[in-house]
């Protein structure tokens, strides 16, 4: 259970409770019992369907019943109706796991289902792909609504990019990574917070990027580095911005985005000097700036010690994560050295 | 901050105790609505108990009973239940009881590797049932359960010999650019599931695959002030992490990146000090979830007068360490008393 605070009930009332529970509890174990006998016997019929909507109203984890759900289907309603019969009962299931899904979002089973639904439905009529083009589009719009009521539902956003993924050749607006850009943009506008958001923005990009020249590719970049630098000065303290600045910069940056970077960010850090994502951005940048290839000997020596000094700063505001700091702030070979003794020590406990 | 100067409530083992012995007692609605986690339910149980050395505390016979009567005759494998279908989230709790029970030859062990095996795809993808949707935590399970098995090499023999490293390759294919993993190749990174890739990878000896110093940076960003930690950034914090992410920290060799002893308080804070258990968070209600995965923690943590777990199994260290299956892990030494000095 998460999230549902504890209450205590007297005596009287846990037997009051119980008692009231009691009609409900024998009419739920009478309505399992009947779809598992049903299941057992192989009965995969209308009515049998019928009994396991019921059973999945009061409780959609039962992933038994959406497995006997579905071979009824396979087995005894599919063979037995025309491919208009399918697609009727196709939607008669999507309708009922959105239903679910206003209640229980983040229940793994229901999400399936949808999805095997979406796999089993049939094109279209005489040669087209006209179902599945109904059905594509009524799942962009589901996730999309889903996702309004819950950002980072990442249920929702794996669903969303199975859609897109499965689009149905003849779907129409045909659908580009600048629609994604801009769906993005707009959840991340909406809250840079939304880390979930940022997070689709680096496998949307990098994919785009894929195709492009080094030059397109460095003037897409700063305009992303234009989105994260109002991120960043709105909220220095929220970690998606930077993370997803990290992810921007990358491992080998060209030196004037580097140093650019490191100026403005620097510029943060003097607006407030004890915001410890910019530290911490800091540290990092300015040993990758000490490590680049380009960078002349004393540069490099200098932002070394600036950014030992940064950490050590930061092992002071951000105490919990000293030992990280230490860490960074060492040489490669000290490290190894510690994490011996600790090793040692695990196995002396071993012993 | 408040957390860490105001004392913590210490760790109610004998309430806990009662509290996992009373689970099965209390039959109300909700008790219905969950049977499809019990044979889970069974597990972290008896895993909890372990850990506060009291594994005796449910009957042995009985509870190898119900885990053979979980067995789905069709699909060769256990359910949830007894009458609920076979499915990989039950398969591995069954292997996991047994094992502890020390009773795994009493089931077919042929026919659940058979079952296992099934759930591998080409592109490496592993499946929970036959309805066949995949996930990272499913390459997790059938990596636990075919080592606890004894039976990777049938892995190995998959797809030409090439069955481990395409298992292998799909979970790298979920890192992110932080280092993190998510459900599946493009998903975002979420704490639950960087334990089941780095655990999977541990176990199929692939652990070099690991930015530790990345993941280190974004699992010990995971801790917020009042010492619990998140499963995403900027996400509340939830006593269930206090396994995920620090099963990982440990794994990886960075369990010193964050602060123990504020997240000691935070667990122990999240204890229900009049009927047992532990919940997500401070004055929530407690379940056998969040019960396990904290005392788990703290064990992970050092706290005086548990048994070691193992990471990258979530069983008791001293039966892996016996079966042979033991790999490198850092946790902290177990302390004397806590708080360590006062
Ligand atoms: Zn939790």
């Amino acid at each position: 259970m998460h999230g549902i605070k504890r209450s205590r009930l007297s005596a009287q009332a846990e037997e009051a409770k119980r008692i009231k529970e009691q009609a409900k509890i024998e009419a739920y174990v009478g309505l399992q019992d009947d779809v598992l006998a049903r299941k057992r016997s192989k009965d995969y019929t209308t009515e049998a369907l019928k009994k396991t909507t019921d059973l999945l109203d009061l409780n959609p984890e039962f992933y038994t019943i959406w497995n006997y759900r579905r071979h009824i289907f396979l087995r005894g309603l599919f063979p037995n109706t025309n491919l208009q019969g399918i697609v009727k009962l196709l939607s008669t299931d999507l309708r009922l796991t959105m239903a679910y899904l206003q209640v229980h979002p983040k229940v793994y089973w229901i999400w399936n289902h949808r999805k095997w639904c979406l796999e089993n439905c049939p094109d279209g009529p005489e040669g087209t792909e006209g179902w599945k083009n109904e059905f594509w589009k009524m799942e962009l719009l589901v996730v999309e609504k889903l996702l309004d009521s819950d950002a980072r539902n990442f249920h929702a956003w794996a669903y969303r990019r199975y859609i897109l993924a499965s689009l149905p050749k003849s779907y129409t607006p045909q659908r580009s990574a600048q629609d994604e850009l801009r769906y993005t943009r707009k959840k991340i506008e909406s809250n840079f917070s939304n880390f979930s958001a940022w997070h689709c923005r680096t496998k949307i990009l990098a994919g785009v990027w894929e195709g492009l020249s080094e030059a397109q590719v460095q003037s897409q970049k700063d305009q992303e580095f234009e989105l994260v630098r109002q991120a960043l000065w709105t909220d220095p303290e929220d970690q998606s911005g930077w993370l997803y600045h990290r992810w921007l910069i990358g491992s080998q940056p060209p030196e004037p985005t580097l140093r650019r970077e490191l100026e403005s960010i620097k510029e943060l850090n003097e607006a407030e000097p004890d915001s410890k994502w910019c530290l911490n951005a800091l540290a990092h940048y300015l040993l990758l700036f000490a490590g680049s290839p380009w960078t002349e000997t004393e540069e490099a020596d200098n932002a070394r010690k600036e950014a030992k000094e940064i950490l050590r700063r930061l092992a002071e505001i951000d105490s919990d994560r000293k030992e990280r700091y230490q860490d960074l702030g060492k040489p490669p070979q000290v490290i190894r050295a510690v994490l011996m003794i600790l090793s040692f020590s695990t196995i002396i406990k071993l012993c | 901050m408040a957390s860490s100067s105001t004392i913590a409530p210490k760790l109610d083992i004998d309430l806990h105790v009662k509290y996992i012995q009373n689970l099965d007692k209390k039959k109300d609605y909700t008790y219905h609505l969950t049977e499809h986690l019990r044979l889970n339910g069974v597990y972290w149980g008896l895993t909890a108990l372990w850990i506060m050395g009291r594994q005796d505390a449910l009957d042995r016979e009985e509870m190898i009973k119900y885990v053979l009567s979980c067995w789905d005759e069709v699909a060769g494998t256990f359910g949830a239940h007894p009458g609920h279908d076979g499915h990989i989230l039950g398969t591995l709790s069954g292997i996991q009881i047994l094992i502890m029970q020390d009773a795994i030859d009493r089931v077919d062990v042929d026919r659940i590797t058979k079952f296992l095996l099934a759930r591998v795809a080409p592109n490496g993808s592993v499946s929970g049932d036959e309805f066949g949707e995949s996930d990272t935590r499913f390459s997790y399970i059938m990596a636990s359960a075919l080592s606890l098995l004894g039976r990777l090499d049938d892995l190995d023999a998959l797809y030409d010999g090439k069955g481990r490293d395409l298992v292998v390759q799909n979970i790298v294919d979920s890192m992110n650019f932080d280092g993190a993993f998510g459900t599946e190749p493009g998903a975002e990174s979420h704490g639950g599931q960087v334990w089941v890739a780095v655990g999977a990878l541990a176990l199929l000896d692939r652990l070099h695959m690991v930015d530790n110093e990345l993941l280190g940076w974004w699992l010990s960003e995971r801790q917020l002030p009042n010492g619990g930690l998140n499963g995403r950034p900027e996400k509340l914090e939830d006593v269930c992490y206090s396994w995920w992410d620090l099963a990982s920290l440990s794994i990886i060799g960075k369990i010193r990146w964050i602060n123990g002893d504020k997240l000691i308080n935070f667990i122990l804070d999240a204890q229900d000090l009049e009927d047992g258990g532990i919940a997500d968070r401070k004055g929530d209600w407690v379940d056998v979830f969040h019960t396990v995965f904290g005392v788990a923690g703290l064990s992970l943590l050092g706290y005086p007068g548990l048994q070691d777990i193992d990471p990258l199994y979530c069983m008791p260290a001293d039966i892996i360490e016996k079966r042979g299956l033991k790999k490198p892990y850092f946790a902290r030494p177990r302390m004397e008393q806590y708080p360590e000095s006062s």
